[in-house]
């Protein structure tokens, strides 16, 4: 195979910080080449410096028979690179055909005036999206498309200016198991037309399936380059973190069924007026990890939304200790001890502006005020004891508490928003997809924090689409298809056919009739 | 012990973040801190060297914070609708409006003490209904302010007649004209109480530090219990008292309610809280900042009169001065 790529020896230093150290990296033709790291390893770097973003302090990079001692972003798109990152860049307000030829619109002459040539677009356009399998009218809207839509036209997009390497940073993050699928089919053909494809990419099952070759950073460091088929999912956790990591957080001894304990949390006929969740109960034990699985849609997220108050529900008791409570906003649902670890971090987890402090602290201010969250004052001893003592208790790793959030790896922002529920002195608290965006090394230390949540008498509930992940947490895995409970598993008889069975199996009887 | 180290910067197992010292003391952060103050000082030093003889007096100082009181408390006011990531343009309406009730008041014979509580009454219950409509159609203060902005003028012109009203008790005016030991006017006083209560308001309550979560993150502030609706209500409520304080001080310094009184205000409060260091997009900024961003506007003006440039001329230099003073500001704070 044609080697496209070849990296000799790139070392990057920051003032202060060296990123990268001596590292090498080649994308041959024709393959797909994994980029494994956890967050902070320099994986990103390694990429912009590829993509010009970044030039490095020592080291080429030979694209064909070129040799470059550092890139413009310029020089990398005309030399065949193009890079899809996790945030992508197309622009919403253009149709798909117009974002795929920005910047090189093909134009025509009517007389003295070049306009653009629609027509010649319009017919361009269609043959890349065939190539990538986007059924669309050419003349969408962007907008109007999903994700796993936009990056087909990121793809596209790629493939319009002709690159050569096309780098993916996490392209399955916020898609669906059959989107999955369909870009894993466009990555084949890709292969097969000669591209060669950087895949950067936390999900080791994936890894598995599409790499070809797969090299792993640590640090910064350079660990290793492996051929996919040669290693298991476990060699590349060993090699990503450098120690084993365990791979079940249950208790050996547990029950096979925890009917006996006694009953901390219950939900009795819960629906949302929206129709999204229908008549769901269930029940968490003493020492239970409750699990709740699902299609993204399929209600999970949903119903615990409506559990924490924080959008309606028309129906539904919900009691803590057999008590019966009262929730309509989190506020109240705080004030009983809930908590909710919410999907988006960033979104709807943490304050930007706000060091890792305040953002602790913020909860049980919360908590122990008045009149809705407004009366009250803020004790500045308290807060800094109550920060550092969940940096110590969480595992924080930072140099200060009063070091902005934003500055932490998304695993220790984690930890702090874990930390600020913990600090409120939460019951109950409600994990929803607590591991998205997360390395293993920080994956690891979250869930041996929900077991031991657990042990300490609290009740943890977590709602993730990824199935290892429940199954190495939870000793009941509940399953949701259309708004209801429509199965549940003890994690003993539990498997991941079983469960994609139980949250597919009305949906797949609907495509095949 | 092992957990202690896990805590410490161990190069082998974080991430970037741990290698980063706690920062030093660069031009960088000295610029941040002390930036606007500086802006203060080289105004005023500007000043000084252009018009030695005028600048050094007593009557200049007392002149300049009396100037910059209004303005202050206005933007003071605006600096807690910036700060939640929105914006309040009604204020100089406010401010007009809560004049002409007051004096309206005062000249029918209510007692003028009365009549300032009834004025700063109403410029909460002003903020109150900004707020009110905020939350009710969710849409954002600057379409709903931009609407009161000129329903409240409205008022103003039709509570007025669209004339001036004067002829109020001496008692007030003569209270607020007071300079005390001399030197420091009454109004700057106000000024500096409102602050002072402000300050403490954003640095020491629940409240405030909700404020300042609601601006970073309006989401994650609903999800953390905050409520986003009473707290919005609360900061155009403060909005509404500061500049229904600052009609009432107006009206005391210029000795009569003009219906017009107070027009285009609102620039100034947005610019003085935005060269204090109010960020646009919500979250960051404080009120000495404020404080001192609605000196320097105050500064400016003064030391336009003080220079004889023509009103016609002073309009272009200010806008001029805030686009400079912010621009100067982002600038030295992105370069490294």
């Amino acid at each position: 195979m044609d080697t496209l790529v070849e990296m000799k020896g790139v070392v990057k230093k920051f003032p202060g910080v060296t990123a990268l150290k001596d590292i090498s990296f080649d994308i041959k033709a024709g393959e797909v080449h994994v980029l494994l790291g956890e967050n902070g390893a320099g994986k990103s770097t390694l990429m912009k410096i590829l993509s010009g973003v970044y030039q490095p302090t020592e080291g080429t990079i030979v694209i064909g028979d070129k040799e470059f001692s550092k890139l413009t972003p310029k020089d990398s798109a005309e030399n065949g690179i193009s890079v899809i990152y996790q945030e992508l860049s197309v622009i919403n307000e253009l149709s798909i055909q117009e974002n795929l030829f920005v910047g090189k619109l093909p134009m025509k002459k009517i007389g003295p005036v070049k306009v653009v040539d629609y027509a010649e677009m319009n017919k361009r356009a269609k043959e890349l999206m065939a190539k990538v399998g986007l059924k669309r009218d050419p003349k969408t809207l962007v907008e109007e498309i999903s994700i796993s839509e936009k990056q087909q036209v990121e793809i596209a997009k790629a493939l319009a200016s002709d690159s050569k390497v096309i780098v993916m940073d996490e392209p399955t993050a916020s898609l669906t198991n059959e989107e999955v699928n369909h870009l894993f089919a466009v990555i084949r053909n890709l292969k097969k037309e000669g591209k060669g494809i950087v895949f950067i990419s936390h999900k080791l099952g994936e890894i598995i399936e599409i790499g070809d070759r797969v090299s792993v950073l640590k640090d910064g460091a350079y660990v290793g380059t492996k051929l996919v088929s040669e290693v298991t999912q476990d060699d590349l956790v060993t090699m990503m973190v450098g120690r084993q990591v365990k791979k079940n957080y249950q208790h050996e001894n547990a029950p096979e069924s925890f009917e006996n304990e006694p009953v901390i949390f219950e939900v009795q006929n819960l629906s949302r007026r929206d129709g999204k969740v229908n008549d769901v109960s269930f029940k968490l034990h003493k020492g239970e990890i409750l699990g709740f699985s699902g299609l993204v849609g399929s209600g999970r997220s949903e119903m615990m939304n409506a559990i924490f108050g924080a959008e309606p529900r028309s129906n539904g008791k919900i009691f803590i200790d057999g008590k019966e409570v009262r929730i309509k906003s989190p506020y109240q649902a705080i004030k009983n001890g809930l908590a909710m670890v919410t999907e988006n971090r960033r979104e709807t987890g943490f304050f930007h502006n706000f060091d890792i402090k305040k953002n602790i602290s913020i909860l049980p201010f919360i908590k122990t005020s008045k009149g809705g969250g407004t009366v009250g004052l803020v004790s500045k001893k308290f807060e800094k004891e109550c920060a550092e003592k969940e940096k110590q208790d969480m595992n924080i790793k930072c140099y200060s508490v009063e070091q902005n959030i934003t500055e932490l790896s998304g695993g220790n922002q984690q930890k702090v928003i874990l930390g600020k529920w913990v600090a409120a002195d939460s019951q109950i608290i409600i994990f929803d997809e607590p591991t998205k965006g997360i390395d293993i090394g920080s994956k690891s230390e979250i869930y041996a924090l929900m077991r031991r949540l657990s042990d300490e008498g609290k009740g943890v509930l977590v709602v993730s689409s990824e199935l290892p992940e429940l199954l190495a947490v939870c000793d009941t895995i509940a399953v949701f298809r259309e708004g209801e409970i429509v199965e549940t598993f003890s994690h003993k008889d539990a498997t991941e056919e079983k469960i994609i069975k139980a949250s597919t199996a009305d949906i797949v009887r609907k495509e095949g009739a | 012990m092992a957990k202690s180290k896990a805590n410490q910067a161990n190069p082998a197992d974080g991430g970037l973040t741990l290698k980063k010292q706690k920062e030093k003391l660069t031009f960088n952060v000295i610029w941040q801190r002390y930036g606007t103050f500086g802006i203060l000082v080289l105004l005023l030093g500007i000043l000084a060297v252009a018009k030695p003889e005028n600048f050094f007096s007593t009557a200049t100082l007392t002149q300049i914070l009396a100037q910059s009181s209004v303005n202050i408390l206005i933007a003071m006011g605006e600096f807690f609708a910036i700060l939640i990531a929105g914006i309040d343009l009604s204020v100089g309406s406010v401010v007009a409006l809560v004049g002409m009730v007051t004096a309206k008041l005062m000249v029918a014979g209510v007692p003028p003490l009365l009549a300032v509580l009834l004025g700063i009454l109403l410029g909460a219950f002003l903020g109150f209904l900004n707020g009110m409509l905020v939350n009710v159609t969710g849409l954002h203060p600057f379409i709903i302010t931009l609407g009161t902005q000129a329903i409240m003028r409205g008022v103003t012109l039709i509570v007025s007649n669209s004339s001036a009203v004067y002829g109020f008790p001496a008692s007030f005016t003569n209270f607020i004209s007071k300079n005390v030991f001399g030197i420091f006017p009454i109004v700057a006083i106000i000024a500096i109480v409102v602050a002072v209560i402000l300050s403490f308001l954003t640095r020491k309550t629940k409240v405030g530090r909700n404020i300042y979560a609601l601006g970073g993150n309006k989401d994650s502030a609903w999800y953390s219990g905050i409520n986003v609706n009473l707290h919005t209500l609360i900061v155009f409520i403060i909005s509404g008292i500061c500049s229904g304080i600052a009609g009432i001080v107006l009206l005391g310094r210029v000795g009569s309610a003009e219906p017009a009184a107070a027009t285009g205000f609102e620039t100034y409060a947005i610019a003085a809280s935005i060269i204090g260091g109010t960020s646009f997009f919500g979250g960051k900024g404080k009120i000495f900042g404020v404080v001192m961003g609605g000196f320097i506007i105050g500064v400016i003006n003064f030391g336009m009169n003080l220079l004889a440039l023509p009103s016609t001329l002073q309009q272009v230099v200010m806008g001029a001065l805030i686009i400079g003073s912010v621009a100067l500001d982002r600038f030295v704070a992105r370069k490294r």
